[in-house]
């Protein structure tokens, strides 16, 4: 137990021995009060030129040694002693005055627009080189586009008033073909109708025409037919016997209905 | 009374690289009763290349007639077509006697109303005294029933009048309307 104690102590000491082992210890040489045996020399006054300064004896404390003798103390004698630390440090001090800010002048300086494109002057142009190119053999899937075809009709139109606007043949009957009473009454009807003999009348015809709606009609004697034009209204109209004629003695022609439609 | 007897009348005519069509409807007197045309209908080159050959019967028979006949308010007697169109194989699917009419060269038939008939869908008829017979030819579907029944209505119509004339008319309707147009 002791012994364990021991050892921690000495560890201790170590330690410590170790930790201030690099600590410099700067010896002062002390100056050692030495004691005078003998008596003191009496005081006497020294004449000097002028005054001197008051000069203040600055006598560093010394500690005592160890070694330190005890000797009769020495009168006390007044020693000029200047303290070269404080001029030190009066003349050594630097003092930093801070400049204090001022406006100064200021210039514009304008900065000049870099070139936009570098000019190269004498540069000679390299070598062009061909371009590899990669052909794929690979035949690519075309796409399917549909189109239809089919032909449509496009908008009817009603043109019947362009076909009437054309003139219509109508054909004349076979006049020999009818029953005889019937063209008694025909006959009779035209001269009716005219208010001429019907000795001055040579027929042209028998035609069944639209009972009105006859916007023009025209005798065509090579084919034996006339030719109608027609309006709207003669569509719809229901179709009457008309007998053409012509006068014998100036060639005029004359026609009338000869049936109430 | 027997309702009068209409006669359809179909022309389509190519102008350029257009084609249009029309209907006319008549009375036995040749009057007119409807008229309709199409607008001209211009085939672009890819359905010129892809129809072929089969690009006018299908444009005159498929689109352009059936359209026309859609139109009718009242079903005609007869639906008469040039001979040419009939001659280059209408194959037309209407429900009327399709037909058409040409003026022959013929000698004149012994009387008016007599028949010829000069081969299984052709035959004449004499519709006036002393001119030559008109040549009536019917498409393939026209059965001889039908036929017969379709001379009769020609013989009623002939009396009065051309039967060939308005498809004239029809020809000079479209091209004035092209002209029009142009």
């Amino acid at each position: 137990m002791f012994g364990r104690v021991k050892e921690a102590m000495a560890d201790a000491a170590e330690t410590l021995r170790q930790a201030f082992a690099g600590l410099r210890v700067v010896e002062v040489a002390a100056e050692p009060f030495l004691p005078k045996a003998h008596g003191s020399s009496p005081l006497g006054t020294e004449a000097r030129v002028g005054l001197d300064p008051p000069v203040t004896a600055c006598r560093e404390m010394q500690r005592f040694g160890g070694d330190t003798e005890a000797r009769a103390l020495e009168p006390f004698q007044t020693r000029l002693c200047a303290e070269a630390g404080w001029a030190r440090w009066g003349t050594e001090a630097e003092v930093i005055r801070m400049t204090p800010l001022a406006g100064g002048e200021a210039a514009r300086v304008g900065v000049p627009p870099l070139p936009r494109r570098a000019q190269v002057l004498g540069r000679l142009e390299p070598v062009a080189r061909p371009g590899a190119r990669r052909l794929s053999a690979q035949l690519v899937q075309p796409g399917a586009r549909r189109l239809d075809p089919s032909l449509e009709a496009g908008g009817i139109e009603a043109g019947l008033d362009l076909m009437l606007s054309l003139a219509v043949p109508i054909r004349a009957e076979a006049i020999h073909n009818l029953p005889k009473g019937l063209w008694m009454r025909y006959s009779l009807q035209l001269v009716r109708g005219t208010g001429e003999n019907v000795r001055n009348l040579e027929v042209l015809g028998l035609f069944r025409i639209p009972s009105k709606g006859v916007a023009d009609l025209r005798h065509d004697p090579g084919q034996g037919r006339i030719l109608v034009r027609l309006e709207a209204s003669a569509v719809r109209a229901p179709r009457a016997p008309f007998i053409l004629a012509r006068r014998k003695d100036d060639g005029s022609l004359v026609s009338c209905f000869v049936e109430d439609p | 009374m027997a309702d009068p007897i209409k006669l359809a009348y179909f022309m389509a005519v190519k102008e350029g690289a257009s084609y249009l069509g029309g209907l006319l409807v008549t009375d036995t007197s040749g009057i007119p009763l409807d008229f309709r045309y199409t607008e001209p209908i211009t085939p672009t080159r890819l359905q010129s290349i892809l129809y072929g050959k089969s690009l006018e019967p299908h444009l005159k028979e498929e689109v352009i007639q059936k359209t026309l006949l859609k139109e009718l308010k009242t079903p005609p007697d007869l639906f008469i077509l040039s001979a040419t169109e009939l001659a280059g194989g209408w194959s037309g699917d209407v429900k009327y006697p399709v037909l058409a009419v040409q003026k022959s060269q013929e000698s004149p038939l012994a009387k008016v109303g007599d028949t010829f008939r000069a081969g299984p869908r052709e035959l004449l008829i004499q519709l006036a005294e002393g001119a030559a017979p008109l040549r009536v030819m019917f498409a393939a579907a026209v059965e001889p029933a039908a036929q017969e029944q379709a001379v009769g209505k020609l013989l009623e119509a002939g009396y009065h009048m051309d039967l060939a004339e308005p498809l004239e008319r029809v020809t000079a309707a479209l091209q004035s309307l092209v002209v029009k147009d142009s």
